[in-house]
């Protein structure tokens, strides 16, 4: 009875199958596992909202075999966290184009009592480079239209050739399932291996959205930051910050986005207004002191 | 093609509504063959009297033939001509990633279809150490004894619980077994976990257990799983050690012979 039903059902299990070699089991918080995925030799990424302990973190990899894990570093902006095992994995393959709406979707994960599991769906959206309620850039917004079940988080996700979307992840929309765009996770973990974490530019500043007489709109400096780069740089309260970097500031989101194209250490052009008169001040970013 | 559609029409065909007669809610069953046998889950089928409705609106008195509450499996059977049965799969060839089809009657909506594909087959925490057929399939109450089909209309699973959002379903596998060779031996017992091991709350005066001379307050000494364990291991006789006035006892078991392996 065979049927083109069947034929795709079949194609889903043997890519799920095969998929299912770079996935496995991350065991670093309680009661529920999550699901990781080797990026590369050795290199396990997972969602970072899964790792509740930074020691004891173990894996169960594809052969069902225990193994420790290292956590190397994690990225809470953008949910990846990095984990270093001795056993080299299968990494996975050259990631697929980016996805259209509508594609067919598969996630991947895994347990350590059911070995691996799959949940099946379609891409709902697509869009561009898109910044998480947790502060960091994805290259892409990939939301899936599939069920992310209790352990989906940091599985593979993949089109039905196989080929990775990203990576599985429930902590960075209220409303549904995303992929972490492949290009995100090769650039996070390429600086996670080198520095242990991902650095993001800093001013020292706390800022609010004003509207100027000529309808123009700036950022008010309501505070600064004893010591920090915009305070060595002389900014001080009351300056409305117009333009860093060139690109003008309407909003806190204009800043970040000067910060990410800049880069820690870098100098940056700083146009605020100042007593009624606009000035330029240069400011050195610095690195935004992490969560400890 | 042969789509969802076509495949669901002939699976909604060999699935029935079962319920208690004046009792709410009810759940689902699969017409296993043209004489009338309907399996379906245990904690469905809960008199020994049911009510079976086939998809064309027939409602026929169902009597539970056989019924095994630790596989949660329970058959029936019906007098009804033109029945469809159901094809049965092959579970241990299921894998991850599979299409899947439920069809039930979930909130008492008979004939409903859920999609989905297979999420994983093995044990689940708490529910022993057999495996079962995880699938993202949208299941409801009443459901439960239903047919999960494959892409090829076959059944390889008989729907039976909902955990953590995903449908739990008992391997074709399992339901074949135990329609071709009756229930897995039991203690005849109601039993909960407690500290030391099990405590005994009932005792079936017609089962293994009572035979055995258990009575109820004593505690099995050993785990839910060790004591599965031991009952599906074949052997005809169990020995239990158990805790009766703060005193250990031992007791030998004889359990029901099962029947032979179909050839």
């Amino acid at each position: 009875m065979a049927n083109e039903l069947a034929t795709l059902s079949q194609e889903l299990a043997a890519a799920v199958a095969n998929a299912g070699k770079s996935v496995v089991a991350v065991h670093a918080r309680p009661r529920f596992s999550s699901s990781g995925t080797f990026w590369r030799p050795g290199v396990i990424v997972t969602a970072e909202h899964t790792i509740r302990r930074e020691e004891e973190i173990t894996v169960t990899l594809p052969d069902g075999a225990k193994a420790p894990a290292t956590l190397v570093g994690s990225d809470p902006g953008t949910d990846i966290a990095v984990l270093r095992v001795e056993q080299e994995g299968v990494p996975v393959g050259q990631a697929a184009a980016q996805p259209a709406p509508g594609n067919l979707a598969l996630a991947i994960g895994r347990s350590h009592d059911s070995g691996v599991n799959a949940t099946w769906g379609i891409v709902s959206a697509v869009s561009g480079p898109w910044r998480t309620w947790r502060g960091g850039r994805l290259d892409a917004y990939i939301r899936l239209d599939l069920t992310l079940y209790p352990g989906s988080s940091g599985g593979l996700v993949i089109n039905t050739d196989g080929a990775p979307l990203g990576i599985a992840t429930s902590a960075l929309s209220r409303i549904a399932g995303l992929a972490i765009p492949a290009a995100t996770i090769d650039r996070v973990v390429d600086e996670i291996l080198a520095r242990g974490h991902v650095a993001r530019g800093y001013l020292g500043l706390g800022l609010q959205p004003v509207e100027l007489p000529d309808h123009q709109k700036g950022l008010i400096v309501l505070s600064v930051e004893r010591e920090g780069p915009a305070a060595k740089a002389g900014v001080l309260i009351g300056d409305i910050l117009l333009a860093l970097g060139g690109r003008s500031t309407a909003d806190t989101d204009d800043v970040q986005a000067a910060l990410e194209s800049h880069g820690v250490a870098k100098n940056v052009e700083a146009t605020v207004l100042r007593g009624g008169a606009s000035q330029k001040i240069t400011v050195t970013i610095g690195e935004r002191p992490r969560r400890s | 093609m042969r789509g969802f559609g076509e495949i669901a029409e002939r699976l909604r065909r060999s699935t029935v509504e079962v319920r208690i007669p004046g009792e709410r809610g009810g759940g689902s069953g699969v017409v296993w063959n043209a004489g009338g046998l309907i399996v379906t889950n245990a904690h469905v089928a809960r008199a020994s009297d049911t009510e079976v409705d086939l998809w064309d609106g027939r409602r026929i008195p169902g009597r539970v033939v056989s019924r095994d509450a630790r596989r949660d499996l329970a058959l029936l059977n019906i007098t009804a001509s033109n029945l469809e049965p159901a094809t049965p799969g092959d579970s241990a060839a299921l894998r991850p990633g599979e299409l899947v089809m439920a069809v039930g009657s979930p909130l008492g909506f008979a004939g409903a279809l859920s999609r989905g594909a297979v999420h994983s087959i093995g044990p689940i925490d708490g529910m022993g150490t057999r495996p079962w057929i995880r699938a993202g399939v949208r299941l409801a109450p009443g459901n439960s004894g239903g047919p999960l089909a494959n892409a090829r209309g076959e059944v390889i699973g008989i729907n039976t619980a909902i955990v953590n959002g995903l449908g739990v379903a008992i391997p074709s596998n399992r339901a074949v077994d135990f329609v071709e060779r009756g229930p897995l031996p039991s203690l005849g017992v109601a039993l909960r976990p407690v500290r030391l091991g099990l405590l005994l709350l009932d005792v079936d005066s017609a089962g293994a257990a009572a035979n055995a001379s258990l009575k109820p307050g004593d505690t099995l000494l050993l785990s839910l799983d060790e004591l599965n364990g031991a009952l599906d291991s074949g052997g005809e006789v169990l020995r239990l050690r158990f805790l009766r006035e703060s005193k250990i006892r031992e007791t030998y078991v004889q359990l029901a012979r099962r029947r032979a392996e179909a050839a």
